[in-house]
């Protein structure tokens, strides 16, 4: 495919969407880009790590959540008449919004994308970042298409993805849908760009404040790493081969199993002398019945803390009571190789987390 | 056959078990009236909680007699064959005293009164010349498992023939009587044991206490988290120090908290034929006495534990100790 003229991204300001940005304006240099900015403050942090190529960059105040992106008439008649490819990543991937608020978001911001899309004539293709975690209760061999929504869903932000997915399919425009797994780290040094839900359980389980884990040791969970992701975007979306195909960006066959992951989190923080004399005790890996159980008596209780401990955890936790694995064959035809696998970034990753004290002394937590 | 038997060593058993409770009870209703509980009375009912004793004219130094009066009489024990009696529970001049006094009682520990022994005493009124009183401490509802354990232990090293270990403990009148999600009783507990016995062999005893969460208030969170993964542990290092296959385990002998955290840890820890003793938590609530030996007996007088029978008795100290005690019945 010849190289589009300008891309539109969406949530450059966000981890995925600058990672996109930076490697498709690292990997050809004819490429411009507009960058759709919400949030004047954090574009300007996103342009200072992006260096010179910030030049092509044309930012473009806007908001998704309002018809036509909410942007000017004048901006928005240029970008109709450039634009040749939209890469689609801005969300709320907060995993305890409401369904309104997740759907006014993810799913009528994707509505509204779609359709300033649909008015570009030179228009080559539409990249929608989805998530992995569209699957929602389901179980078993996660395909790379439409799987349905017969399981339902963990929280409202899974939902929101996948209703987004299905408007955007119903588009009529050029698609491709990727869908990332959950991001805990940039790459195989492990270094943290962002806290996210990942991190902040990890971090309740070190205080020793939850010590239940529910799902089997042997349940998969999916990870992968954010250059992996944005670089893989990159390339996907200037891949004719991938129009209305589904790709899972995942670790697929690569990721570790619920009891690996636990186990290299308690030997990693055994190797603080501090932690280690506390006694906190392995957390536990029960039924997803038992947990239940043991989350409804907190709740039944008056226990704020503990309560908002286990409110926290229930937005992402039950997923990792859900086997299962993510298919990555359309990925590896495109991408000619698999994600790293999480063996080679898990335990650096946690290694940085607890150096940085969960981002404290890095101030990497998210607002 | 025990590990115990085949190392050609006597095992200290359970001669006996005795226990009174005060004369008034109360149902969770009123507690929760009265505003006794932190949590609501239905919450508490659907953990299983139906009354409670409370102790109101009764000191717990009475109590404590009274369970070990009973104990002693109902067995027909020679005194003078008692070479130890171990003390646990409310401490010092705070025993003499009734529940709507200790506030007063407790200042007395801070006076020459503090030398008023419970112990010493109970050995003056049981006409127990032979034994050494002293008073373990600290160790919250995990007291008489530890009495047990210390008792078993000098049984076998110094050849002591019986001991009596008593536990009395009530909860002072501004204290309600909410623990951590369990409602509490007032009570006594008295035990027996003997360097030979037959029946009811104290096989193994294991505890973990985790010195990290002795600020109960501050930690009280964390201390919730510990909970189940250290009581799981601690059930089946018993197990397993015992000599014992987790098959082999016949009944759990609780401590009463609530039904609820039984049911949790039960499905956590998962022994094949292992049967709960539960029902007393109903009836008694959770007393900081001896609750595992007060159901203990009932169990053996109710027919529920045969002989030959192996047994896990747990509990948890709040402050924090995780205790079990394995018993051949």
């Amino acid at each position: 495919m010849t190289s589009p003229r300008r891309v539109l991204v969406t949530g450059a300001s966000g981890l995925v969407g600058e990672g996109v940005l930076r490697q498709m304006l690292h990997d050809d240099p004819a490429l411009d880009a507009f960058a759709l900015v919400r949030n004047e403050a954090s574009w300007k942090s996103v342009a200072a790590r992006l260096g010179p190529v910030v030049s092509r960059v044309v930012p473009v105040r806007g908001d998704m959540t309002l018809a036509g992106m909410g942007l000017e008439p004048t901006v928005r008649q240029r970008i109709e008449r450039e634009t040749r490819l939209v890469v689609h990543a801005a969300a709320d991937t907060s995993f305890s919004r409401s369904l309104d608020h997740s759907r006014f978001v993810n799913t009528l911001g994707t509505y509204h994308v779609a359709e300033v899309a649909a008015r570009c004539p030179r228009l080559d293709r539409f990249v929608f970042v989805s998530t992995a975690f569209v699957a929602g209760r389901s179980t078993g061999t996660i395909l790379e298409r439409d799987n349905g929504c017969q399981a339902g869903w963990v929280n409202a932000y899974e939902q929101s993805k996948y209703e987004a997915e299905s408007t955007v399919r119903a588009s009529g425009l050029l698609w491709t849908v990727v869908r990332p797994s959950t991001i805990v780290c940039r790459g195989t040094e492990g270094d943290i760009p962002q806290i996210n839900a990942v991190h902040r359980a990890l971090r309740i389980y070190h205080r020793g404040l939850a010590a239940m884990i529910p799902g089997a040791r042997s349940n998969p969970i999916d990870v992968v790493t954010s250059s992996y992701v944005s670089s893989a975007i990159a390339r996907i979306a200037l891949d004719a081969r991938a129009i209305h195909k589904t790709v899972h960006l995942c670790a697929g066959s690569g990721a570790l199993t619920l009891g690996e992951l636990i186990d290299t989190a308690y030997e990693v923080w055994a190797e603080s002398p501090d932690w280690l004399k506390r006694g906190v005790e392995r957390a536990m890996i029960p039924d997803a019945e038992t947990y239940e159980l043991f989350e409804r008596a907190v709740m039944e209780t008056g226990d704020v803390r503990l309560r908002s401990v286990l409110s926290s955890l229930s937005h992402f936790i039950p997923q990792l009571a859900l086997p299962k694995v993510f298919d990555t064959t359309v990925a590896e035809v495109l991408l000619d190789s698999p994600a790293p696998p999480v063996s080679s970034y898990w335990k650096p990753m946690l290694r940085r987390l607890m150096a940085s004290n969960w981002g404290q002394t890095a101030q990497q937590v998210a607002a | 056959m025990t590990r115990a038997e085949s190392n050609g060593r006597s095992t200290p058993a359970i001669a006996g078990i005795s226990y009174v409770f005060p004369e008034r009870s109360r149902t969770i209703g009123e507690l929760a009236g009265d505003l006794q509980l932190n949590s609501s009375a239905s919450t508490m009912e659907s953990f299983g909680f139906g009354k409670v004793h409370v102790a109101v004219a009764e000191t717990p130094y009475e109590l404590a007699l009274a369970a070990s009066t009973r104990l002693l009489e109902e067995g027909g024990v020679d005194r003078d064959s008692i070479g130890l009696l171990i003390y646990g529970g409310t401490p010092g001049s705070m025993a003499f005293a009734a529940a709507t006094d200790a506030e007063d009682a407790a200042r007395g520990l801070c006076t020459m009164s503090r030398f008023k022994y419970p112990a010493t005493r109970l050995q003056y009124d049981l006409g127990l010349h032979n034994a050494w009183p002293f008073a373990v401490d600290q160790l919250a509802c995990t007291t008489l498992l530890a009495a047990a354990r210390i008792a078993r232990s000098l049984c076998l090293t110094e050849g002591i023939e019986r001991a009596l270990c008593v536990s009395s403990e009530f909860f002072p009148a501004n204290a309600g009587r909410e623990a951590i999600f369990n409602c509490t009783s007032d009570a006594a507990c008295a035990i027996l044991i003997e360097r030979d016995g037959t029946r009811n062999r104290l096989v193994s005893a294991t505890n973990v206490t985790k010195g990290y969460y002795w600020d109960v208030d501050a930690m009280r969170d964390e201390i919730v988290a510990s909970y189940f993964p250290t009581a799981r542990h601690v059930l089946l290092r018993t197990i397993a120090d015992a000599g014992w296959e987790l098959g082999d385990v016949d009944w759990i002998i609780p401590h009463n908290v609530s039904a609820r955290s039984w049911e949790i840890l039960s499905s956590l820890v998962r022994l094949p034929r292992a049967r709960l003793f539960s029902d007393n938590i109903v009836r008694h609530g959770h007393t900081l006495a001896g609750d595992n030996f007060i159901n203990y007996r009932d169990a053996l007088d109710g027919g529920c534990i045969q002989p030959g029978q192996r047994v896990v008795l747990f509990s948890y100290g709040f402050g924090a100790h995780w205790t079990g005690v394995a018993v051949e019945a």
